[in-house]
């Protein structure tokens, strides 16, 4: 009884539910018969938007106003750059993925730079940047569309197990996070400086070498995710990230992670990305029109976000 | 020829030697292009072949400058001010690719009444004082479903991918598309969803609904969508339908090596980016003097499976298939909707 009471207050599994709920309505279209095929695209879809989301959730973890609006433009930058550079050859592989890391790397460092340099509030700051960016990716290749080395090309889109390659490594990744997150000093600093950053100074935490490494890891995140959709979907274009920059912050709160900071969840991630695929799925497999479509979208995240928070103070 | 007309000749040669007629010059006009979007490979072939076909009128003095702007955020408040802006700089005519058809009626109308030629393009605008170049998007989503019930004679389920929700364009591309299903009620649209053009949420959206479709003869597309589609049919391991391609060079490229491995057939329709360069001309010549009607229409390119090698050849690797317009394109054009 504890158990179960313990389960219903963690704010991840209202993110689960919602996304077996959903599961379970569309496969009950086809009674059952799509089953694998449905868990399978929605594990390999839902793999990209966790990734980025659990960048995402690290910078909004340190407290009210932080977010990073240059994930879209980075997942393209990176796209292209490391595309471009592969140019259709196996053996650039690993030079395509350290370019990609590295513009991860570089795009951090210019959010941060901006945030702390110039006192820009960090929405204004990774909009810039966003901006920038994205005219550096329109410039490199003008939209050009360079298919991906064979062995990416076949690896992002093959199973290993039964499970989509790109989700396995959406796992590693995710248990990085929680680790990084629960178990190491900096995940600690995060939650710290997200719950009150005056107390974390005063408590003699780094704060700005701590919120500067997290706008670093987003970012890379953000370009590891571009090099793996480009890789997945046969190249890199120039629209490719817009979708991801509400689904990086909507997985992060449909997820359980509160939005004032301090408080992060990994878990909540990924049944927040499995449902985010399965409810789009769901509508279009009862075949309804756009509007409505859009309007069954927002209120069942609505909903959703409503169930998750009702928390109850001190349940963390 | 009567004397008179010789006469008559004679004087519009004259009028055009001369350095500060009224008509018929046009090499002090400044023309400027107000682009929403460049976020797409469209976009960008679009901008190419502006830059390419004005830069030349530029330098061989038809025109005094042809200057291209982009708005960043793809809102029809900020290509309004845009707008604004380029009144103030003293162009002579706006070649207007708008975000909204009638969010920039406010703008388009202080264009007009300060004595500038607007010309909208693809995104048309709805204020009558402009000349509107329209693409027949309904037929071209009807002749899909006529091309299939000619490849496809018993019919079939057909999977709809459509644009970007809401937008003029996608509305009525699916309204042709569904037209041509009533003319050939033997296809039924058992599917359909958002691919935004774009080949990534194409791919994610049809791999999210096939699983509950049953088996489809025919994909009906919108353009910058099939090879998304035929990567999530592919990853699903089902029968290839035949997907209407876009002339994208990527879903050229997927058509040709089905052909060349399996004898793969279909059909690739779509807009020639270079349209933009129609509406150049159009707005050259409406400066030149030139009565033009204020609606033109302009053909749109579909690419068989016997100029499949052709195109694929002439089309820049990741970009779309592309007509670049000349002045003489623009004056049949123009002579055609008399």
């Amino acid at each position: 009884m504890r158990m179960l009471d313990r389960v219903s207050r963690s704010p991840w599994i209202w993110s689960w539910l919602a996304a077996f709920v959903v599961w379970f309505a569309t496969i009950m279209v086809t009674g059952g018969a799509s089953t694998l095929d449905l868990s399978q695209a929605a594990l390999t879809f839902a793999a990209f938007s966790i990734i980025v989301g659990i960048g995402q959730m690290f910078v909004i973890t340190l407290g009210p106003g932080n977010v990073d609006l240059s994930v879209p433009s980075t997942m393209t930058l990176a796209g292209t750059v490391a595309l471009k550079l592969m140019d259709v050859d196996n053996a650039m592989i690993v030079p395509g993925l350290v370019v990609a890391v590295l513009i991860g790397i570089g795009v951090g460092m210019l959010n941060y730079a901006l945030i702390k340099a110039l006192r820009i509030p960090p929405i204004i700051a990774t909009l810039s940047v966003s901006f920038i960016v994205q005219s550096a990716a329109i410039w490199t290749n003008r939209g050009l569309r360079i298919k991906p080395p064979s062995f990416l090309a076949d690896f992002t889109t093959a199973n290993s197990f039964g499970l989509p390659n790109v989700a396995i490594i959406a796992l590693i990744i995710s248990i990085f996070a929680w680790f990084l997150l629960e178990k190491t000093v900096y995940g600690r600093w995060i939650s710290a400086i997200g719950q009150s950053t005056p107390a974390a100074k005063m408590a003699g935490i780094p704060v700005d070498g701590t919120r500067f490494v997290t706008y670093v890891f987003c970012a890379v995140l953000a370009s590891l995710a571009g090099y793996l959709l480009a890789c997945f979907s046969g190249g890199a274009a120039l629209n490719m990230g817009s979708e991801y920059l509400l689904m990086s912050i909507a997985v992060v709160v449909l997820g359980g992670t509160a939005v004032a900071g301090g408080d992060s969840n990994v878990p909540g991630i990924w049944g927040a990305s499995l449902f985010m695929f399965l409810v789009v799925s769901m509508l279009n497999t009862y075949g309804l029109g756009a509007g409505i479509r859009l309007i069954m979208t927002g209120l069942i995240i609505i909903s959703v976000i409503m169930l998750a928070g009702g928390r109850q103070p001190g349940a963390r | 020829m009567t004397i008179r007309k010789m006469l008559m000749a004679s004087v519009a040669v004259a009028c055009a030697a001369m350095p500060v007629s009224a008509i018929a010059d046009t090499s002090g006009k400044k023309i400027a292009l107000s682009n929403n979007y460049a976020g797409n490979s469209w976009r960008q072939a679009m901008l190419t072949s502006w830059n390419k076909v004005t830069g030349e009128a530029v330098k061989s003095g038809v025109v005094a400058a042809a200057d291209a702007f982009t708005t960043a955020e793809n809102q029809a408040t900020e290509q309004a001010a845009q707008i604004q802006n380029m009144i103030l700089q003293g162009y002579d005519a706006i070649v207007l690719n708008a975000a909204s058809p009638t969010a920039l009626n406010g703008a388009v109308k202080e264009a007009c009444d300060a004595g500038i030629t607007v010309v909208s393009f693809d995104g048309i605008v709805t204020e009558p004082c402009a000349w509107r170049i329209a693409v027949d998007f309904k037929e071209m989503g009807r002749s899909q479903v006529e091309y299939l019930s000619k490849k496809l004679p018993q019919g079939g389920n057909l999977l709809e991918i459509r644009g970007l929700a809401g937008v003029f364009v996608d509305d009525e591309i699916s309204a042709g598309i569904h037209e041509g299903v009533k003319q050939f009620p033997q296809f039924k649209i058992v599917g359909s969803v958002h691919g935004d053009w774009a080949q990534d949420v194409a791919q994610k959206a049809v791999a999210g609904i096939l699983p509950s479709l049953p088996e489809i003869a025919g994909v009906v597309t919108q353009g910058g969508d099939g090879y998304g589609a035929a990567q999530a049919i592919a990853a699903a391991k089902r029968p290839m339908p035949v997907i209407v391609m876009g002339n994208r060079e990527d879903e050229l490229k997927w058509w040709k090596e089905q052909k060349d491995a399996s004898g793969y057939e279909t059909m690739s329709v779509s807009i020639a980016p270079g349209v933009s360069t129609l509406a150049f001309w159009v707005a050259q010549q409406i400066l030149d003097g030139k009565e033009v009607k204020k609606d033109l229409v302009v053909p749109f390119l579909r690419i068989d499976q016997a100029n499949l090698e052709e195109n694929l050849a002439n089309t820049q690797a990741g970009g779309v298939a592309n007509v670049e317009y000349t002045q003489e394109d623009a004056i049949k054009v123009i002579e055609a909707a008399k």
